[in-house]
């Protein structure tokens, strides 16, 4: 096996560990592990820097999305590794990369009770990348989860942070009964507005408590 | 139609990503002009690139197709190839009429470079294989030059492919001073697309991948460089992108025992143009060098050759076998000299440093084994840092030792392989350099 991403030849350690537990495979070798950065601590709902809630969130909480989102939790820096991981998972579709974090998400996840709840693509969208990065990323992970919401035909990725901020019917309910916790995952915190207008709808339909895990702070 | 057919004559391309309209390319393929078919074959080999490795064709949960596709990773970087993804080529081959190409070179060729040229054009003529093995500063490209022309006059589609983007860049511009009057392309990752049919085509290896039986016969430059020995896919892509019988010519200042077994044409050139010998490459101990740099010290040794080029102002160049290395050096040497330079393969402003070690800008450059071909820099000094490390192979060190006395003016010129032991291949380097010496010199 070599790695995903430099192509390096992966070394096998063998470990008594081995021999009871069955992990998953290692994908990519320690050294462009090591170039990843996770986040510790910092802002509880964004994990920007600090450990305060930041100005962004502050401001956000003086808006009608006040609440939305009850706290949440960015595992990874946007860094020059991260930029060149993600432009080749997203932009080549190299899809198979949805396994790389796939331990890292397992974790964040699996103590959870609530109802894990992916953000979608829409279905256009979704014909022309051929995957979705955040469903393929949970499924290698191997959680379980619940769509609840559909994404209309406009794209955050294409507007500028003004434009973004602005945006408020992105998604509608799919129509599933809302339960009352709810984790969302997104591959990437930008500005937050996705994620609160997910959030929005679905404390609007019932839901009590929204979290959200995303990989990447950007 | 004609531009579509100027495009894709030879090439075989990803159906959605063409600069033609959809409409376009949907009537050339109603109308029976353009074939199409799967990206990934039945046999789950990757059409564009011919991978059929298991670790590189995989499978996936595709939205497109609503099923689960395979695709290659190889080539992924040339746009995905999967199993649902269309490749189109033009079916009917592209007629070249004959006539004699412009051809501006008033160059001379030494006598041993004249016997090599017309030995390439008698092999072409007789549409067989051919090696040049020449060292470096032998003057291989212009030899080709006469043999390029008779072949592209007599209607041949050709192709030079050389490893290295940085080769491709150099080689262009003057197989277009040469040529006017030749549509020539030049491709590379990132390059900018080009119109008109290219009867001359320069590119990296790797965009050979995006052709097929397009070539009557292809010059691999470098033959012996990485990546092209290590991959054997390109090996393939070079095969696949030749017309039948179509003839390779191979040019290399080291080429491998294979190539020199199986290509019975030979052309050798063991002296420079200039007519002067090879620097012969001089030993020098530099016990611990990792322990020094880690410790933010330029072993004792190293720092005296740097001032000496300094004091004598002569441009140096510095190899180092890993790009953590030449990060750790680099603040140390401008501490020497701050306009001393670093460039590695990631380094975007490679060419701008180059330009300025070359204009006498700055005093000396620290460089990866990126640099250790295709660049001359008059009465450049050469040290290797390491040449003792795994990575640098005997025809590594021959083409970096082959970086000095290049001119006329400096046939000389200092090359010093720094070490921590000596190596196998380091003594290779140097046995095989004397003998080129001595061979000719006979």
């Amino acid at each position: 096996m070599n790695c995903y991403l430099c192509e390096n030849q992966l070394e096998l350690k063998p470990s008594w560990r081995d021999l009871f537990f069955v992990d998953r495979q290692e994908t990519i070798c320690s050294t462009c592990r090591d170039l990843f950065e996770p986040i510790k601590g910092g802002c509880p709902i964004c994990s920007s820097s600090g450990s305060e809630l930041c100005t962004d969130c502050s401001n956000w909480e003086k808006t009608e999305f006040r609440g939305a989102l009850d706290g949440g939790k960015c595992l990874y820096a946007y860094n020059a590794a991260m930029k060149d991981f993600f432009h080749q998972f997203k932009f080549l579709q190299d899809a198979i990369l949805a396994e790389v974090f796939a331990d890292e998400l397992a974790a964040a996840l699996k103590k959870t009770p609530a109802t894990i709840v992916p953000i979608p693509m829409n279905p256009h969208k979704l014909k022309v990348r051929t995957f979705s990065q955040v469903d393929s990323m949970l499924n290698a992970a191997g959680v379980q989860y619940l769509h609840l919401l559909e994404k209309n035909e406009e794209v955050q990725g294409e507007k500028n942070r003004q434009e973004r901020m602005e945006t408020r019917d992105l998604f509608t309910l799919n129509g599933n009964l809302t339960p009352k916790r709810i984790v969302l995952v997104d591959d990437m915190y930008t500005t937050g507005t996705t994620l609160r207008l997910a959030a929005k709808l679905l404390k609007d339909a019932g839901a009590e408590e929204v979290n959200f895990i995303t990989l990447i702070r950007a | 139609m004609k531009e579509l057919q100027d495009f894709l004559a030879g090439r075989i391309w990803l159906r959605d990503f063409t600069p033609f309209s959809r409409e376009v390319i949907d009537k050339a393929v109603n109308d029976g002009f353009i074939a199409v078919r799967k990206g990934i074959t039945e046999k789950m080999e990757c059409a564009r690139c011919l991978n059929n490795s298991e670790d590189t064709i995989v499978a996936f949960d595709c939205a497109r197709c609503g099923g689960i596709c395979h695709y290659c990773r190889h080539c992924i970087r040339m746009g995905r190839v999967s199993s649902c993804t269309e490749l189109i080529t033009w079916k009917e081959p592209l007629e070249i009429s004959s006539y004699s190409h412009s051809f501006l070179w008033n160059g001379e060729l030494t006598n041993l470079q004249q016997q090599a040229s017309d030995e390439l054009k008698e092999s072409l003529r007789r549409n067989e294989p051919h090696l040049v093995y020449a060292v470096c500063g032998a003057g291989k490209t212009e030899l080709l030059f006469p043999p390029l022309h008779a072949a592209l006059s007599s209607g041949k589609r050709i192709c030079i492919a050389a490893p290295r983007t940085d080769v491709v860049l150099e080689l262009s511009p003057r197989l277009k001073s040469v040529f006017p009057g030749t549509i020539i392309h030049t491709l590379y990752g990132g390059s900018p697309s080009e119109e008109g049919f290219a009867q001359l085509v320069i590119a990296t290896t790797h965009q050979l991948y995006r052709f097929e039986e397009a070539f009557d016969l292809v010059v691999v430059d470098e033959a012996d460089a990485f990546p092209y020995s290590y991959d054997p896919a390109l090996a393939r892509a070079v095969k696949k992108s030749l017309k039948t019988a179509a003839p390779v010519v191979y040019v290399s200042a080291t080429p491998s025992k294979e190539l020199l077994k199986t290509v019975s044409n030979q052309s050798r050139i063991f002296r420079r143009f200039h007519g002067h010998p090879l620097p012969v490459p001089a030993y020098q101990p530099l016990w611990s060098y990792r322990k020094s740099f880690h410790s933010n010290k330029i072993p004792v040794k190293l720092v005296e050759w740097v001032k000496t080029q300094l004091e004598s102002q002569q441009p140096f160049m510095i190899f180092f076998p890993t790009i953590e290395m030449i990060k750790q050096a680099e603040p140390l040497f401008k501490q020497l000299d701050p306009r001393i330079k670093a460039v590695h393969s990631k380094d975007p402003d490679r060419k701008e440093k180059v330009m300025m070690l070359r204009n006498k800008e700055i005093p000396g450059i620290l460089t990866s084994t990126i640099l250790e071909r295709g660049v001359t820099i008059e009465n450049v000094q050469v040290a290797i840092v390491g040449a003792d490390e795994e990575i640098f192979e005997a025809s590594a060190l021959i083409q970096m030792a082959g970086r000095a006395g290049r001119s006329h003016e400096y046939p000389q010129g200092d090359v010093i392989f720094f070490h921590n032991g000596i190596s196998r291949q380091m003594d290779k380097a140097r046995d095989l350099i004397k003998s080129y010496n001595r061979e000719g010199f006979r």
